[in-house]
């Protein structure tokens, strides 16, 4: 059996070694916000954080992450909560708050991912250029993150303002 | 109230007397005698199926049958409508219930949302607001013509009151007059003439309105379509035929020593492996693929030679041509010296959702169906589940969840995998969630039609338009049947052919794309159909099955009408745009062609570009522009790209987008529709080609089929400016979706001086147009 921590708690994983995260998250553990897409990594629907990094959960075999720290989109809100010491009751995380103002999504299937890639960018770069922003969400991983619906104008719109929130630019 | 009222032709009742609550609901009634009133007409009684629900707390819930794909127009743009139609404020339209086939009272496809589908609950809150009305002049003593409604309160006489006041202690029915068969895929329409409330007097309409489901679903609190479980439920998976064509030698049998929960389920030549959990489905079907054998099957002729089949293969004679509405003059009588004569090719696109399709599928002991899906039809769907496990639709529930957009796949019911999941879920007895992987989606699943089109133009001696001849010729662009049910054996709706009736499943081709050069004489469009590639040879009658995509056929016929009119201004020698201005008859296109050009950043001057070069290693740039007319919507683009001859490589660096679509519902939510539709059309310009081979469509996954990232995003400058008079709301995503691959075509002619006359404009197909 393998122990993983899941958004802040620890949860023993039955499935077996090679199963990937993807199917435990979902399937066993009942964290649905990490979606199927393609299951080659081609397209980033699945995104979790893994400690500060974004990988790609449909290609993560659960033996590897034994006593690693996952983190979806549900657990964004403590994430930041942690990260700001603020705990305000419901709050979400400054990505999902930016994503509801710029009315990002289309149909949203992508977006988990997107949120996800572009929280690991911000933690990182507090301020980053549409180039900083476009390049994390094509070349710095396994593959681009692909959004259908073209909802791209708004994925970027949505970082932006994510970065003037987690510094407090604007409410 | 003793007897019915009678409501402009709708029939008002008092149910009964409540001591708490009380309500209004809006419910249908189908013209008696009516040729299409027969068995599925009627909704299901004993479910609450109402159109509008007047509460006493002054709440309304709002219900359609249509469902949301994201682009949020049920939740903002039908709420604003309603809420406009009653003079109710927004903030009373707590609830809005979708696409659930017990729940809500309309079929239909989900398409041109606010053409004319939302005119069904417009017409249905006229009515309301009409019989809330009559009941106020009854309880104030007064004339109904002394009364007013001002958000939500309805005063004359000295009186005021509420809708929720009005309703309260009332059980309320009033019954619209309705036509139409709600399990047929046009679904349901209110008849009648309410009267309804004038544009110019709207308030709500045209607010920016946020999309109320936006928040839940980024926390995480919204189920999507492939998260919802049920207990006792089994995983499949799918192992399709070898070639669209194959059918099953010998199923391979799963190794119990490395998948002990696993099982087959064999069904005609649908073969599926099941599990108790998911990653056991997804590697015993892998296992079980490898050591399943399929008859071979060749019966389509491969992308690469596409283009020549359609043109040299196929009897396009066997099916009657279609002519142009705005045929007329003779073409053929015209002498003149200039002439264009040239030929445009699309191929076939893949609406390619990002995630594939899911279902789960619960049917029960004792017959009953119900199936937890994403639809865009979901009454057809539940006809068609209906027809194929011969069961009375009365059986079969049809449930819709947020899910991956698929752009018009389930227009007509069906996207896949919800047939599947019955039949599997019926042969085990218990529910059964089926997900496509990815190549199952991108190779079972329709695709959009490939088409070509022969183009004449001749100029006069001013260089005007003197005659435009097009021939389009492509199959047909829908095909509603169910695969699954293919494959099995089971019953399905009539494959699509000359002069079938069902639903859309007509093989004529229509000229979808609205001409738009009113002062030209001589104009003769037609339309050329044919079958579905395969599909005759097929023995599962299964080939390259099409479905309208977005812009359907429209797309398809406006890229090489768009590209010739932009190689008929050079041959003119007249600037582009000018070109344009000088042959529309509409002041609305002369309008958006005028801002196009300001806000464009556009060179007055024809193609192409001085600098054009189609040699070397330096970028060479263009402009070039495309205009569209859909929906009583007004459409220009100016694209604006970058061209490395050497490399083949083409970068957009900017489009601008004007749209007059008519009343704008919704600023904010049309500006994100408009940027999206017209970026996945970018996609479709530069990237997207569905490759097959013989028997298989050979574009599987993300790198067989590439689309846009947000890296290669042009800058995108969208100006929407609608004629409030125009007497039609403003749609955003599907006609913003057709215009980037002409204006950038264009373009590429503009920058190289080589005209551009197939998409995608890959470096491979860049690199031969630029040796030509």
């Amino acid at each position: 059996m393998i122990t993983i921590k899941v958004n802040g708690q620890d949860r023993q994983v039955n499935a077996p070694e090679d199963t990937p995260l993807l199917y435990v998250l979902r399937g066993e553990l009942g964290v649905m916000s990490p979606k199927f897409g393609c299951g080659m990594a081609q397209c980033g629907a699945c995104s979790v954080l893994l400690g500060d990094e974004e990988i790609r959960s449909c290609i993560t075999p659960v033996s590897a992450l034994e006593g690693k720290e996952v983190t979806t989109v549900e657990g964004l809100p403590a994430r930041w909560a942690r990260h700001s010491g603020s705990a305000a009751k419901d709050a979400l995380h400054p990505v999902q708050d930016a994503w509801v103002a710029e009315q990002v999504p289309q149909c949203g299937i992508c977006q988990f991912g997107m949120m996800i890639k572009v929280t690991e960018l911000l933690e990182k770069n507090a301020s980053p250029t549409d180039a900083d922003i476009k390049e994390a969400l094509t070349t710095s991983g396994p593959s681009p993150h692909l959004c259908r619906c073209g909802s791209y104008a708004a994925i970027l719109d949505g970082a932006h303002r994510a970065a003037r929130l987690m510094a407090g630019e604007v409410k | 109230m003793s007897a019915d009222l009678n409501i402009h032709g709708a029939s008002l009742s008092r149910r009964g007397f409540l001591a708490t609550g009380g309500a209004l609901i809006v419910a249908v009634s189908v013209k008696p005698g009516a040729a299409t009133a027969a068995a599925g007409t009627t909704l299901d009684a004993t479910a609450p199926a109402s159109w509008i629900e007047i509460h006493a707390d002054n709440t309304v819930h709002i219900r359609t049958g249509k469902c949301d794909f994201g682009q949020s127009s049920i939740y903002t743009a039908y709420r604003q409508i309603v809420a406009e139609e009653l003079d109710m404020p927004m903030s009373a339209m707590t609830e809005v219930i979708t696409g659930d086939t017990d729940r809500t009272p309309d079929g239909g496809g989900t398409f041109g949302l606010l053409r004319t589908n939302v005119l069904n609950l417009r017409k249905a809150a006229a009515y309301t607001r009409a019989a809330v009305l009559t009941l106020a002049a009854q309880k104030f003593g007064v004339a109904e013509a002394s009364l007013s409604i001002k958000d939500g309160m309805i005063s004359g006489g000295g009186k005021a009151a509420s809708y929720g006041d009005i309703v309260r202690g009332g059980d309320f029915k009033l019954t619209i007059p309705v036509s139409g068969d709600l399990m047929s895929p046009r679904g349901l329409l209110v008849d009648g003439t309410p009267p309804l409330k004038k544009p110019s007097d709207y308030k709500i309409v045209g607010q920016p309105v946020m999309n109320p489901t936006i928040r839940p679903k980024i926390a995480g609190q919204m189920p999507y379509v492939g998260d919802i479980k049920l207990p006792g439920m089994l995983h499949a998976r799918t192992i399709h035929p070898a070639t669209l064509g194959s059918t099953l030698v010998a199923a391979g049998k799963v190794d119990k020593a490395l998948y002990p929960g696993a099982q087959t389920v064999v069904i005609g030549n649908l073969l599926a492996v099941v599990s108790e959990t998911e990653w056991e489905a997804v590697s015993a079907a892998q296992q079980v693929a490898g050591e399943t054998k399929w008859t071979e099957w060749k019966g389509l002729p491969g992308h690469e030679r596409l283009f020549d089949h359609l043109r040299k293969s196929v009897d396009w004679t066997v099916y009657p041509t279609r002519d142009g509405r705005a045929n007329r003059g003779d073409p053929t009588a015209v002498a003149t010296k200039k002439a264009l004569k040239a030929s445009y090719n699309v191929p076939y696109h893949k609406h390619a959702p990002i995630g594939p399709m899911v279902t789960l599928a619960d049917v029960r002991a004792d017959g009953s169906v119900t199936l937890h899906t994403i639809s865009q039809n979901p009454q057809h769907l539940r006809g068609m589940i209906a027809r194929m496990l011969d069961i009375s639709a009365e059986k079969v529930v049809v449930r819709t969840y947020p899910g991956p957009g698929h752009f018009g796949r389930s227009n007509g019911g069906s996207a896949g995998t919800e047939d599947e999941a019955v039949l599997l879920s019926q042969a085990l007895g218990r529910p059964v969630r089926l997900q496509w992987m990815r190549p199952d989606d991108m190779q079972w699943s329709t695709q959009s039609s490939a088409m070509v089109a022969d183009i004449a133009i001749t100029l006069d001696d001013a260089g005007r338009i003197a005659t435009y001849e097009a021939e389009h010729r492509g199959p047909p662009m829908q095909d509603d049947r169910l695969v699954g049910a293919l494959l099995a054996g089971k019953p399905v709706i009539p494959a699509p052919g000359a002069g079938v009736a069902y639903g859309f499943q007509g093989g004529e081709l229509n000229i979808a794309d609205a001409w738009v050069y009113g002062t030209v004489a001589n104009v003769r469009e037609q339309g050329f159909g044919t079958d579905q590639l395969g599909e005759k040879s097929s023995p599962t009658a299964v080939g390259l099955r099409d479905h309208s995509m977005r812009t359907p056929i429209q797309f398809q016929q406006n890229f090489p009408r768009e590209s010739a009119i932009s190689e008929a201004a050079a041959l003119a020698g007249a600037d582009p745009i000018q070109f344009r201005v000088d042959h529309v008859d509409s002041p609305r296109f002369k309008t958006i062609l005028a801002r196009l050009r300001d806000e464009s950043g556009w060179v007055t001057r024809p193609s192409p570009a001085p600098t054009a070069k189609a040699r070397g290693k330096a970028a060479v740039r263009g402009q070039g522009a495309s205009i569209m007319l859909r929906d009583n919507g007004y459409w220009a683009c100016a694209a604006h790209i970058a061209v490395i001859p050497e490399t083949g490589e083409v970068k957009v660096e900017r489009i601008t987008l004007v749209a007059d679509p008519g009343i704008i519902v919704n600023p904010l939510q049309l500006k994100r529709q408009v940027q999206a539709g017209c970026l996945m059309g970018v996609s479709q310009a530069l990237h997207e080609e569905v490759m097959f081979d013989e028997g298989a469509v050979t574009s599987t996954d993300w790198s067989s089929y590439p689309i846009l990232t947000i890296a290669e995003m042009p800058e995108l400058r969208v100006i929407i400016a609608g004629d409030a008079e125009a007497g039609i709301y403003g749609q955003g995503s599907e006609s913003a979706n057709a215009l980037a691959a002409p204006a950038i075509a264009a373009a590429f002619f503009d920058a190289t001086g080589k005209p551009a006359r197939r998409i995608p404009l890959r470096p491979d197909h860049v690199k031969a147009m630029l040796s030509a």
